[in-house]
């Protein structure tokens, strides 16, 4: 196909830029830590080979009770099993550019997920206590394996053998490379004042920035984009409003706003998420306004009136992507903003006690400034992914726009 | 020049109310159920008990809720135009007779009324005065001595006088004693328990009769559909300082007030000394362009810009704030000032405070060095790549004089117009750098208030937070178009 899109072009331009690929391969490898995370830290083995054949127990765990209380760990979980099929089937997969095979993953994912929300609905019998109930949470957990480990003829265990979520006795605010002598295995990076293992819980930490950072955007890119495309392709009045709409919203001290809305409604990751979302959007309002204002003066726009077209399928088919490289490079910033959104509120303690964060476990360093730990591990992991992400998006940047700073 | 600063001006009108629509918007998000708190409040007793402790849950709470302006409809009070048939038929409704079906029943609607305020006592009068519905007495009776209740809250005690509170005082605890007894019953219906019932009814009506509705507001049903709604509550209060934080025991104002200055000050000098430091380094790098000093120094600003400012003053604090084994440390953790630092002199003061300031001040500004040095560098060197500096250098002027006299200054606009921006990102980011060094300042004060849920205050420091961010933008607005005498001509 020799007809690239806007977006695919920026893509392959910014591709030649050093930091474009850096930034790339570092979010890659969170990603993957963050998707596979339950087989790198958990207490279910990975392969379990004993009289009563082969099991692979930690696939059991993927889909117990404790994850289905929380969507996003499932969502990731599915990634895990699904993203081998996707590399194996990529060439198979319909759709010719990049971008629509993307979205052709991410569409079987949401599929799946649906599907294994079924068990969920309103069953007569209980709903899916009734179901899960009789199930373990996990099937064999370091601790039996370390009790009968006679009985295995042989095993895997994940190189971390402690749960995120597991506080062990007697692990309080230990050092890094103290042995846990409920499990025998290490600490890598030490425990935190509940007793959690560190390290499990940077990983699973990655999940919920990740999850945060991709959902919030993409809820502040569906309202932006839309009250943008709207105001710039509209004008008059319309444009007058929804300009002092998101005057209004630039000029809202936003993370003052998140923190009053969290305060007051409670400290859920769904709740944080949505109002990280719904407050960050004027920005992409902003850009997409300029843009359709600099766009419906084209050639191309003005044949498709001549045309007939709606103004809808104008908007959103025709001059939609041609907005899309700012809008991606907008987007790349703006996942690096709910990031540090979100890390910060859980930095002043206002996060959602329940998940595994990182700036929950860089509080925990703040509050015992003797534990160095506490405060290096999570904060270099905020700014590296950070900083992939700007470099991502200052990559795209100089491809679309070489005269724009930095 | 004027006609442009007043047209700011005016657009900011709109803006503020926005934000305060927003405020309220979150204020009212609080999950308060007022006929929830009653149902909690009532579990025990029956009869004359239960309405007894109900009333007594009523008054705690309604103080709260008052204050909150969650006693009222959000936006629009229909409740002036609610008739003495209306009344009457929602008491029915509430009672227990055996004609009534006890699934159908709405066990709401007795204690709705009890919460309708002042709008509903000339209805709930003409009930009272009607000898015929002699069983509804009881409930009415209870329903009106709440709805012309007149909490007294704690703010009062600031702006009531004394004599004032007392008469007050004095009317509600007569509107309590006046409360005809009855019984709900499942058999009968309402039943009038009081033998002095028919006193009591004459002197309840007598009461309300004689202050004149002074508390009750009931001729005012028209205006009250606007202005006795919650939002109008809010801004009231809010306009006239009345927010009353629950936490502190004090008006939020008179809280913020000691709190305002320090943040307004560290915000000042975080711009000043961001732009002190961003300015060198971008003509410096301007001049430089493409050398490997300017890409070492884009790359180390680049990671810079990443990294997290409550990190940066983590580790600060954990490096050079945490005492050594000898109790020294490199910087103060915690304030502005030392203990004993009112018994300094003025320059011994200065320097205590410029000590303390340093590391905060450093964690606010090291993020916009980026952002401000590499807009200017990109501009500086468009500007010296145009043809009036070309002249300029053939006319023989030295190359100092045309990067800073010529190309700085016309990329100033541009540094200006990021100057506000920078305010927006500064008033997010001072909450980490007070929290972590514990400043006494606006973003303590709206931690402290967002983590103790206490509504008002918070809602007031964030009106103080948009207010002093409009001054600044208005402020740079201003600058800029001091600085682009266009912006001056288009608004003669």
């Amino acid at each position: 196909m020799s007809e690239a899109s806007p977006a695919q072009r920026a893509l392959a331009a910014a591709w030649r830029h050093s930091w474009f690929r850096l930034g790339c391969a570092m979010l890659g490898l969170f990603v993957l830590l963050a998707v596979y995370a339950p087989f790198l830290a958990n207490e279910a083995a990975i392969v379990w080979w004993d009289a009563g054949g082969i099991s692979l127990p930690v696939i059991a765990d993927l889909f117990n009770r404790n994850t289905f209380g929380k969507q996003h760990e499932l969502l990731f979980n599915l990634f895990a099993l699904l993203l081998p099929v996707y590399v194996l089937l990529w060439r198979m997969l319909p759709g010719r550019t990049i971008g629509r095979r993307i979205s052709v993953c991410a569409l079987i994912l949401l599929a799946c997920w649906a599907v294994v929300q079924v068990p969920l609905l309103p069953r007569p019998s209980g709903g899916y206590q009734a179901l899960w109930a009789e199930r373990p949470t996990t099937q064999r957990t370091s601790t039996t394996v370390h009790r009968d480990a006679g009985a295995a003829r042989w095993c895997l265990l994940a190189p971390i053998p402690h749960r995120w979520d597991a506080t062990y006795p007697s692990a309080v605010l230990k050092p890094p490379g103290w042995t846990n002598p409920s499990t025998g295995a290490r600490t890598w990076l030490g425990t935190d004042p509940a007793g959690h293992d560190v390290m499990a819980r940077m990983l699973f930490g990655s999940r919920i920035s990740l999850t945060i950072g991709f959902i919030a955007t993409g809820i502040a890119l569906l309202i932006g984009t839309f009250i943008g495309a709207i105001s710039g392709f509209a004008g008059g009045w319309i444009d007058l409003v929804l300009q002092r709409l998101v005057e209004i919203m630039m000029c809202f001290p936003t993370f003052l706003l998140i923190l009053a809305v969290v305060a007051m409604t409670g400290r859920d990751i769904f709740v944080i998420t949505l109002v990280i979302g719904l407050t960050s959007w004027a920005g992409i309002a902003r850009l997409v306004r300029g843009e359709f204002l600099a766009q419906s003066v084209r050639d191309y726009v003005t044949a498709g009136r001549s045309l007939g077209l709606s103004s809808g399928r104008l908007m959103f088919m025709h001059v939609l992507p041609n907005t899309m490289a700012p809008l991606l490079i907008t987007a790349t910033f703006g996942i690096a903003g709910a990031i540090l959104g979100e890390s910060g509120l859980s930095f002043l303690g206002l996060g959602d006690p329940r998940v595994a964060s990182w700036g929950q476990l860089l509080n925990h360093g703040r509050e015992n400034p003797a534990f160095a730990w506490l405060i290096y591990a999570p904060g270099f992991a905020i700014f590296v992914l950070v900083l992939a992400l700007n470099a991502v998006g200052e990559g795209l940047r100089q491809a679309f726009d070489p005269k724009a700073a930095p | 020049m004027w006609s442009y600063a007043f047209r700011r001006l005016l657009w900011m009108i709109p803006t503020f109310l926005g934000i305060l629509v927003i405020n309220f918007a979150v204020l009212r998000m609080q999950g308060l159920s007022l006929t929830d708190t009653i149902a909690s409040g009532m579990g025990k007793g029956d009869g004359e008990r239960k309405a007894e402790s109900a009333s007594q849950a009523i008054e705690t709470w309604l103080g709260r809720f008052h204050r909150t302006g969650n006693d009222l409809p959000a936006l629009i009070n229909l409740r002036g135009f609610t008739t003495s048939d209306g009344v009457r038929g929602r008491l029915l409704a509430a009672e227990r007779g055996p004609q009534v079906d006890e699934a159908q029943r709405s066990r709401a609607e007795l204690e709705d009324l009890w919460l309708q305020g002042p709008l509903l006592v000339e209805p709930l009068l003409a009930v009272l005065k009607d000898d015929g519905a002699a069983r509804l007495h009881g409930p009415a009776s209870m329903a009106l001595s709440l709805c012309a209740y007149r909490p007294l809250l704690p703010e009062d005690a600031y702006l009531l006088a004394p004599a004032e509170q007392d008469r007050i005082r004095v009317r509600n605890e007569r509107l309590k004693q006046l409360r005809i007894a009855y019984r709900n019953d499942r058999e009968q219906g309402f039943i009038t328990a009081d033998p002095e019932a028919a006193r009591k009814r004459d002197a309840l009506i007598a009461l309300l009769h004689a202050d004149a509705f002074e508390f009750s507001r009931s001729s005012r049903r028209w205006s009250a559909i606007v202005s006795e709604t919650g939002f109008v509550d809010f801004a009231h209060r809010l306009f006239t300082g009345r927010l009353y934080s629950e936490t502190r025991k004090a008006l939020a104002f008179d809280v913020i007030a000691e709190r305002w200055s320090v943040t307004a000050w560290l915000n000042l000098l975080s711009i000043l000394i961001a732009w002190a430091v961003s300015i060198p380094l971008g003509v410096w790098s301007a001049r430089r362009a493409g050398s490997f000093a300017d890409r070492a120094v884009t790359g180390l600003l680049f990671s810079l810009w990443s990294i997290p400012s409550f990190f940066v003053a983590t580790v600060l604090l954990h490096h050079f704030c945490t005492q050594d084994a000898s109790g020294a440390a490199w910087f103060p953790n915690r304030g502005l000032s030392s203990p004993d630092s009112l018994w300094l002199s003025t320059p011994a003061y200065l320097a205590d405070l410029a000590w303390h300031a340093a590391l905060p001040l450093f964690c606010l500004t090291y993020g916009s060095f980026t952002s401000l040095s590499r807009y200017l560098r990109a501009n500086v060197q468009e500007q010296l790549a145009s043809d009036y500096v070309r002249s300029a250098r053939a006319k023989g002027v030295s190359e100092d004089v045309v990067v800073w006299n010529h190309a700085t200054r016309n990329s100033m606009v541009t540094m200006i117009t990021l100057g506000a921006g920078l305010l927006a990102e500064l008033f997010g980011g001072f909450v980490f750098v007070e929290y972590v060094f514990s400043i006494p300042g606006l973003g303590m004060l709206t931690l402290e208030a967002a983590k103790q849920m206490d509504a008002p205050l918070m809602m007031a420091a964030t009106v103080v937070s948009v207010g002093l961010l409009l001054v600044g933008i208005l402020i740079a607005d201003l600058l800029y178009a001091v600085a682009d005498p266009r912006i001056r001509s288009r608004y003669v």
